[in-house]
C-alpha cells in the first residue's frame, strides 16, 4: 500500500485541476481512504502529480525497429549505456534504444504505457518477444492490414462480410489490440516498385481496389467489430509536400466513423514541390476542429540525429536517394514492407523547419486536447525520449520564439507558429500526454486517477524549466509500485501486454487455410501466435455493434 | 614525465582509456597507482599491473610487451605518449592532438577515428589503421599517423581529412570508401586500393594493382606533390616530386561510386 | 516453383542467373551462368556498381574477372528489365578473401538497382538457428554478434570481439560454446585455444569441439525434443514443435541453471552509477 499526500493533482480524465488531494493506493490500484490504511506515505507537498503517459503511437519492438538497431551501431556507441546489475539488464539508448532499455528510458520520464504501432502479423512473433522483453511499462500493439493481399482480394471480388471475418481472425492471430493502416495500398504496389497517391484511382493489380475504399472499409469493420481502438491510420503520400489534399480527402472518405490519425504533421504540406512546401496545419486543424469523429497524434520533429523507419516502403526509397546515406528495406510476403534510412533533421534545412514547426502547430491549433496527443512517431520525427523537449515548447510561447530565431530567413510565409501565443497549461499536457491517449486506445484503467484505476503516476518536482521537469520526475509509479525514484531505476517489474478478441466465424480457418497454402510460404497452423507466448496477457473487451 | 612498466602480462585484454596524457596530468603518484583499469570484466588498480613513477605530467612512457593493453592515449589532446615496446588496438582511437611515439608494432585501430595530433609507430601496425568504426560514416579527420612498417587491411577506411604513410607494405583496401586527406604508400599495397573512394589522394612509390574502375589520366607532377615533400622533409620522409626523377600516372575513380578519388603512381625515368 | 498473380506462370516467368566459380549442380537449374575467376567477387560487383550507372568500364578490365564484357551488358539489361530481382549469396562471397566488404558489395549493388526497378537482396545464412540468434542479440544489445559485456553493457566491434578473433588471440579465460562447433571449423590457432582453457559444450551431441572441451553437457535436440523459435533467414519467427520427448534437459534450462549458480555467487561489479552518459 502506498499513500502520496499534499500533491497538486492534474487528472483531466476526473476533470481534476490542480486540486491538492491525496491518493491512494492498494493492489496495483488507485482505492479509497478507507481501503488503504498502512504503508509508505509520500509526502509530495508542492508537487505535481499526473497520471502515467500513455504513447499512442511508437515503434519500439519488432522486425523493422530491429532492423534499424543492426544499421545503427555508430549511435549505439555514442548514446548513454544502462549497467548491467544482478537483477537489472543492460542496454543503450539512442535513436533505437535496446527492449530493456526502452523500458528503462519511458519510465524514467514518466510514461507507463506504450503502443507499438505496426506489426505485420507473419512476424507478430517476434514483436511480441521483443515486447516481453521491454520491462516495467504495459504494451499493446497495433496490426497492419491495409497492404494484406488476401483482404484487399476480397474488396476487389466486394466480399466485405467476409473481409470483416478475415480481418477479425488475423487481429486475433497476431494478438494485437487494434488495426493500423499505412499507405493503403501503396506498399503493396511497392512490392513492384509502384506507389498510391490517388485516392481514388485503382491500386496497382486491382481493378475496384482504391485507397479511399480500403481506408472506408477497414473503419467500418473496426466499428462493426467493436475494437477499442479506431482505425489507426497512416495516409498516403507521407511527407510529399502537397499531400494536405490526400489528409483532407481521407478525412472526408472517413467523416462519420471514428479514426485515428497517425502522425499527422507528416501529412500536413501545402506547396508543390520541396522548393515551395509550406506547412498546411492551418487548413487541417480547422477541418479536424469541425469534425469530433477523429483523434491525431502529432508526430512531431526535433531537430537532431533519428532513424526513420515505416512500413511505407516508397517513402522510404526516396528519402534514400535524398540522403545519400544507409538504407535498409524490408517486404513482408504478402502483408507488407518496411523502409528505414538514418536521418538528420537540421534547423538550417528549410523542410525540416517546416516540418518542425507543422507539429508544433498542429499540437497549437487543434483546441480540444482529448483529440490530439503528443507523438514524435518514434524514432521518424525524435526520439521518444526527447518528449519533454516538445512539451517545453508547448508551454513556452518565448521558447518558442528563441527556436525560431535559428530557422532559415525564407521561412516566412511558410509557417503560421510566429502567429500562435497558446501556450499549454498543465492539465492541458496531462491530457495529451495520458488521459487523452489512454481514451482514444479505449484503455479506461489508464490515463485516470480515480479509483479503481491502474495506479501508474508521476510526481515531478516543480522546476522552471519544463524539459527538466518533465525528463526527470521525482518518483514514477507502475501498478503501485515505485519504479524510479530520484532519477534511479528501482524496480523492473514486467508489463501486461493489452490483447482483444473480436468474434469471427469458425469457419474463417477453412476460408483462409487454402488460399494460405497458395500465397504464404510458411504452414497454416505455424501462422498464429500461440496465446502461452504472450507474457503477461490482458484481454481487454471487444463487444460488436449492433 | 611519468614512467608506466608493466610488471605482469595480463591474461585477458586490459582495458586502460585512463593512461592518457589529459588524465595523468592532473594526477599525483598515488592517484596514478589507484587509477582504474578492466581486466576483462574486472575492475584493477593501474598498479597490479604497471610500477608506476611521476606524476602530474603530461608526458607519459610506457615500458614492456602492452599488445594486449588497450585504447592507451584515448581521446587524447595533448602531450606524449611513448611506448618503449608493442602496443594493443584502439592506440590513439579518437585522440584531437598530442604525439604518440611506439617503438615497436601497434595493433588495429591505430588512430581510429581520430581528428588531430600525430602517430609515430616505428614497427607494424594492425588492421583498420585511421579507419571509421563499424557502421560510423567517417573515420580520421586530421592530424597523421606514420607507420614505418606494413599495415593491416582497410588502412584509411572512410578517412575524410589528415595524412597516413606506410613505410612497408599495405593490406587489402587501403583508403577503402575513402571521402579525402591523403595516404602515402612507400611499398605499394595488395589488392583493391581505392575501392569505393569518394575523394582524397593515394600516393604510391611503387607500382600497384589497381581495380578495374579506375581508370588512367594522364601523367604529371602536381604542385601538392611538392608542398607535400615540404611537409614530409621535416617529418623526415622523403616524397619524389622532381620532373627530372619522374612522374606520377594518375587515375580516377573509383566509377562505381562514382567518385572523384585519385591515385597517383611514381614512375620514376 | 510458386505461381503468384504477376508471375502465373511460375518458374517460366522467372530468369535465375548463376554466379559462381565452378560449374555446380545448381547450373543445370539456371537460365544463365556466369564463370566468375576465384576472387574476383568483388571486382565484378563493383564494375556492376558503375555499369548500372552507365560508367565507361573497357573490355581488358572486365575480361580480369573471367566473364565477358557482353556477358555483363546482357545481366545488366536484364537486371534493369526485371520487374522484381532477387540476389541471394552465402558463404562463397562471405567468407573468401575481402569477406565482408563482398557482401557490402552485393547489398550496395542491390540497394542501388531500385533507382531502376526493385531489388533486393538476402544473406543465405548457415546451419542452425543463427538468424534467431542474431535477431535476439540485436533487441536485447543493439547489435548482432561480435559483443563484449565486460564493461557491464554490450560493446560492438567485429575483429575484436567476434568469436574467431577472441579465440585466435586467446582474449578468453572460459569459453562456453552452444549450438556450435567452432573445433571443426575455426582455424588451428582458435582450437588450441579451446584446448587450453575451461570449455563447456552444450549439443545433443559428441562434436569436434566436445573433444577439446573440459565439460559436455548433452541436451536434447531443439525442434526434434526441444520447443522454441526459429528464425527463418528472413526473419520470420516459426515455432518448434517437438515430436519426441527427451531426457536430455534443453539448452534453455541448463542455461539458466548454469546462470541461477553464477548468480549465488558474490558479484565482481564495482557500485556505480545506473547509467554512463559516454561510453568506452
Amino acid at each position: 500500500m502506498l499513500r502520496i499526500t499534499g500533491g497538486s493533482v492534474y487528472d483531466p480524465a476526473n476533470s481534476i485541476n490542480g486540486e491538492v488531494r491525496d491518493l491512494y493506493i492498494a493492489d496495483g490500484k488507485f482505492v479509497d481512504k478507507e481501503s488503504c490504511d498502512s504503508g509508505r506515505v509520500i509526502d509530495a507537498t508542492g508537487m505535481i502529480i499526473f497520471p502515467g503517459g500513455v504513447d499512442v503511437h511508437t515503434h519500439v519492438a519488432g522486425g523493422s525497429i530491429n532492423f534499424a538497431r543492426a544499421m545503427t551501431p555508430e549511435d549505439h556507441r555514442r548514446t548513454q549505456a544502462f549497467i548491467r546489475t544482478k537483477t537489472r539488464r543492460s542496454g543503450l539508448g539512442g535513436m533505437a534504444p535496446t527492449t530493456f532499455a526502452t523500458g528503462y528510458l519511458y519510465a524514467g520520464m514518466g510514461y507507463t504505457t506504450v503502443n507499438e504501432a505496426a506489426v505485420p502479423v507473419l512476424s507478430a512473433r517476434h514483436t511480441h518477444e521483443e515486447l516481453s522483453d521491454i520491462p516495467i511499462v504495459d504494451k499493446s500493439s497495433l496490426v497492419l492490414m491495409a497492404n494484406n493481399e488476401i483482404f484487399l482480394d476480397l474488396l476487389e471480388e466486394g466480399e466485405t462480410e467476409r473481409a470483416k471475418q478475415v480481418i477479425a481472425w488475423y487481429l486475433w492471430a497476431a494478438k494485437a489490440y487494434g488495426i493500423k493502416a499505412v499507405n493503403p495500398g501503396g506498399v503493396a504496389a511497392w512490392k513492384y516498385g509502384d506507389n498510391a497517391s490517388q485516392l481514388t484511382e485503382p491500386v496497382s493489380g486491382y481493378k475496384n481496389v482504391t485507397p479511399g475504399n480500403i481506408v472506408a472499409q477497414l473503419a467500418q469493420i473496426i466499428d462493426e467489430l467493436g475494437i477499442p481502438h479506431p482505425i489507426h491510420l497512416h495516409c498516403n503520400n507521407l511527407g510529399a509536400p502537397g499531400n494536405v489534399s490526400t489528409t483532407l480527402e481521407t478525412m472526408k472518405h472517413l467523416e462519420g466513423r471514428r479514426a485515428h490519425f497517425a502522425h499527422l504533421q507528416y501529412h500536413a504540406y501545402g506547396g508543390d514541390d520541396w522548393g515551395t512546401m509550406r506547412s498546411a496545419s492551418v487548413e487541417l486543424a480547422e477541418y479536424f476542429n469541425a469534425h469530433p469523429n477523429m483523434t491525431t497524434d502529432a508526430g512531431a520533429v526535433l531537430f537532431g540525429d533519428t532513424v526513420t523507419i515505416t512500413a511505407d516502403g516508397p517513402w522510404q526509397h526516396l528519402l534514400y536517394k535524398l540522403t545519400g546515406r544507409k538504407w535498409g528495406n524490408l517486404d513482408v510476403e504478402n502483408e507488407t514492407g518496411c523502409g528505414i534510412v538514418p536521418y538528420t533533421y537540421k534547423p538550417s534545412n528549410l523542410v525540416n523547419a517546416v516540418q518542425w514547426a507543422t507539429g508544433l502547430e498542429l499540437l497549437l491549433l487543434i483546441d480540444d486536447p482529448w483529440r490530439v496527443f503528443m507523438s514524435t512517431d518514434h524514432p521518424n520525427g525524435a526520439c521518444f525520449w526527447r518528449y519533454p523537449e516538445i512539451l517545453q515548447l508547448l508551454m513556452s510561447a518565448d521558447f518558442r520564439k528563441e527556436c525560431m530565431a535559428c530557422l532559415p530567413a525564407n521561412i516566412k510565409n511558410r509557417i503560421t507558429l510566429p502567429e500562435i501565443d497558446r501556450e499549454y497549461t498543465l492539465y492541458e499536457l496531462a491530457t495529451i500526454i495520458s488521459a487523452g491517449p489512454a481514451r482514444a486506445l479505449g484503455l479506461k484503467q489508464k490515463g485516470n486517477l480515480g479509483v479503481g484505476a491502474d495506479a501508474d503516476v508521476v510526481i515531478y518536482n516543480r522546476n522552471v524549466n519544463i524539459a527538466e521537469m518533465f525528463g526527470h520526475p521525482r518518483y514514477v509509479i507502475k501498478s503501485g509500485e515505485i519504479v524510479i525514484e530520484e532519477g534511479d531505476i528501482r524496480e523492473t517489474p514486467d508489463g501486461r501486454e493489452y490483447i482483444i478478441k473480436p468474434s469471427f466465424d469458425p469457419g474463417t480457418d477453412d476460408f483462409l487455410q487454402p488460399l494460405f497454402e497458395d500465397r504464404y510460404c510458411m504452414s497454416f497452423e505455424n501462422y498464429p501466435v500461440e496465446m502461452e507466448r504472450i507474457e503477461n496477457p490482458h484481454l481487454q473487451d471487444c463487444k460488436p455493434q449492433q | 614525465m611519468i614512467t608506466l612498466r608493466l610488471i605482469q602480462q595480463p591474461a585477458v585484454p586490459l582495458e586502460a582509456e585512463c593512461l592518457t596524457p589529459d588524465r595523468l596530468v592532473e594526477l599525483t603518484n598515488d592517484q596514478i597507482r589507484a587509477a582504474v583499469l578492466y581486466h576483462g570484466k574486472r575492475q584493477v588498480r593501474v598498479d597490479e599491473f604497471f610500477q608506476v613513477d611521476g606524476e602530474l605530467s603530461d608526458a607519459i612512457e610506457l615500458h614492456g610487451d602492452l599488445s594486449r593493453v588497450r585504447h592507451l592515449g584515448r581521446q587524447m589532446s595533448r602531450g606524449t605518449v611513448t611506448i618503449r615496446g608493442d602496443a594493443g588496438m584502439h592506440l590513439g582511437a579518437q585522440m584531437s592532438g598530442g604525439k604518440i611515439e611506439v617503438f615497436g608494432n601497434a595493433g588495429d585501430w591505430l588512430g581510429g577515428e581520430m581528428r588531430g595530433g600525430r602517430v609515430h609507430i616505428h614497427g607494424r601496425a594492425g588492421q583498420q589503421v585511421g579507419a571509421a568504426y563499424r557502421g560510423s560514416l567517417v573515420g580520421m579527420r586530421g592530424g597523421s599517423i606514420f607507420v614505418d612498417g606494413a599495415v593491416g587491411i582497410e588502412t584509411g577506411m572512410r578517412m575524410k581529412r589528415g595524412l597516413i604513410v606506410a613505410g612497408g607494405r599495405a593490406s587489402d583496401f587501403v583508403g577503402l570508401q575513402m571521402k579525402g586527406g591523403t595516404i602515402l604508400l612507400r611499398q605499394g599495397a595488395e589488392i583493391r586500393t581505392g575501392a569505393w573512394m569518394q575523394r582524397g589522394t593515394i600516393i604510391s612509390l611503387v607500382d600497384l594493382q589497381l581495380m578495374p574502375t579506375f581508370a588512367y589520366s594522364g601523367t604529371y607532377n602536381p604542385t601538392f606533390a611538392n608542398v607535400l615533400a615540404g611537409r614530409l622533409a621535416k617529418l623526415g620522409t622523403e616524397l619524389p616530386f622532381d620532373v627530372s626523377e619522374g612522374g606520377y600516372d594518375r587515375y580516377c575513380g573509383d566509377r562505381a561510386v562514382p567518385g572523384k578519388g585519385e591515385v597517383l603512381i611514381w614512375k620514376p625515368t | 516453383m510458386q505461381k503468384s498473380r504477376f508471375l502465373p506462370r511460375g518458374r517460366k516467368d522467372r530468369t535465375m542467373v548463376l554466379v559462381d566459380i565452378r560449374e555446380t549442380k545448381s547450373v543445370k537449374a539456371a537460365d544463365i551462368f556466369l564463370q566468375v575467376r576465384p576472387g574476383k567477387d568483388f571486382e565484378l560487383l563493383t564494375i556492376l556498381r558503375a555499369m548500372i550507372k552507365d560508367q565507361p568500364i573497357s573490355d581488358a578490365e572486365v575480361a580480369e574477372t573471367g566473364v565477358s564484357i557482353e556477358a555483363l551488358q546482357d545481366l545488366v539489361a536484364r537486371m534493369k528489365a526485371a520487374k522484381f530481382g532477387a540476389m541471394f549469396f552465402g558463404m562463397g562471397l562471405s567468407m573468401t578473401r575481402g569477406k565482408h566488404m563482398n557482401s557490402a558489395a552485393l547489398l550496395t549493388l542491390a540497394a542501388e538497382m531500385n533507382a531502376f526497378t526493385k531489388f533486393v537482396a538476402m544473406p543465405m545464412r548457415g546451419h542452425g538457428n543463427v538468424t534467431g540468434a542474431d535477431v535476439i542479440m540485436r533487441w536485447q544489445t543493439g547489435y548482432p554478434f561480435g559483443i563484449s559485456f565486460n564493461r557491464g553493457y554490450p560493446r560492438y566491434n567485429p575483429g575484436e570481439f567476434s568469436t574467431v578473433d577472441v579465440l585466435v588471440r586467446g582474449d578468453t579465460d572460459c569459453v562456453f560454446v552452444i549450438g556450435a562447433d567452432p573445433g571443426a571449423t575455426m582455424p588451428q590457432p582458435a582450437i588450441d585455444h579451446l584446448a587450453r582453457v575451461p570449455t563447456i559444450v552444450l549439443d545433443p551431441h559428441v562434436t569436434h569441439t566436445s573433444r577439446l572441451a573440459k565439460v559436455h553437457i548433452t541436451t536434447a535436440p531443439a525442434g526434434i525434443s526441444a520447443p522454441g523459435t526459429a528464425y527463418r533467414m528472413d526473419e520470420i519467427p516459426l515455432p518448434l514443435r517437438p515430436a519426441l520427448k527427451s531426457s536430455y534437459p534443453t539448452d534453455e534450462e541448463v542455461t539458466r541453471r548454469i546462470k541461477e549458480a553464477i548468480q549465488a555467487k558474490p558479484d565482481w561489479m564495482v557500485e556505480g552509477p545506473q547509467r554512463l552518459e559516454t561510453q568506452v
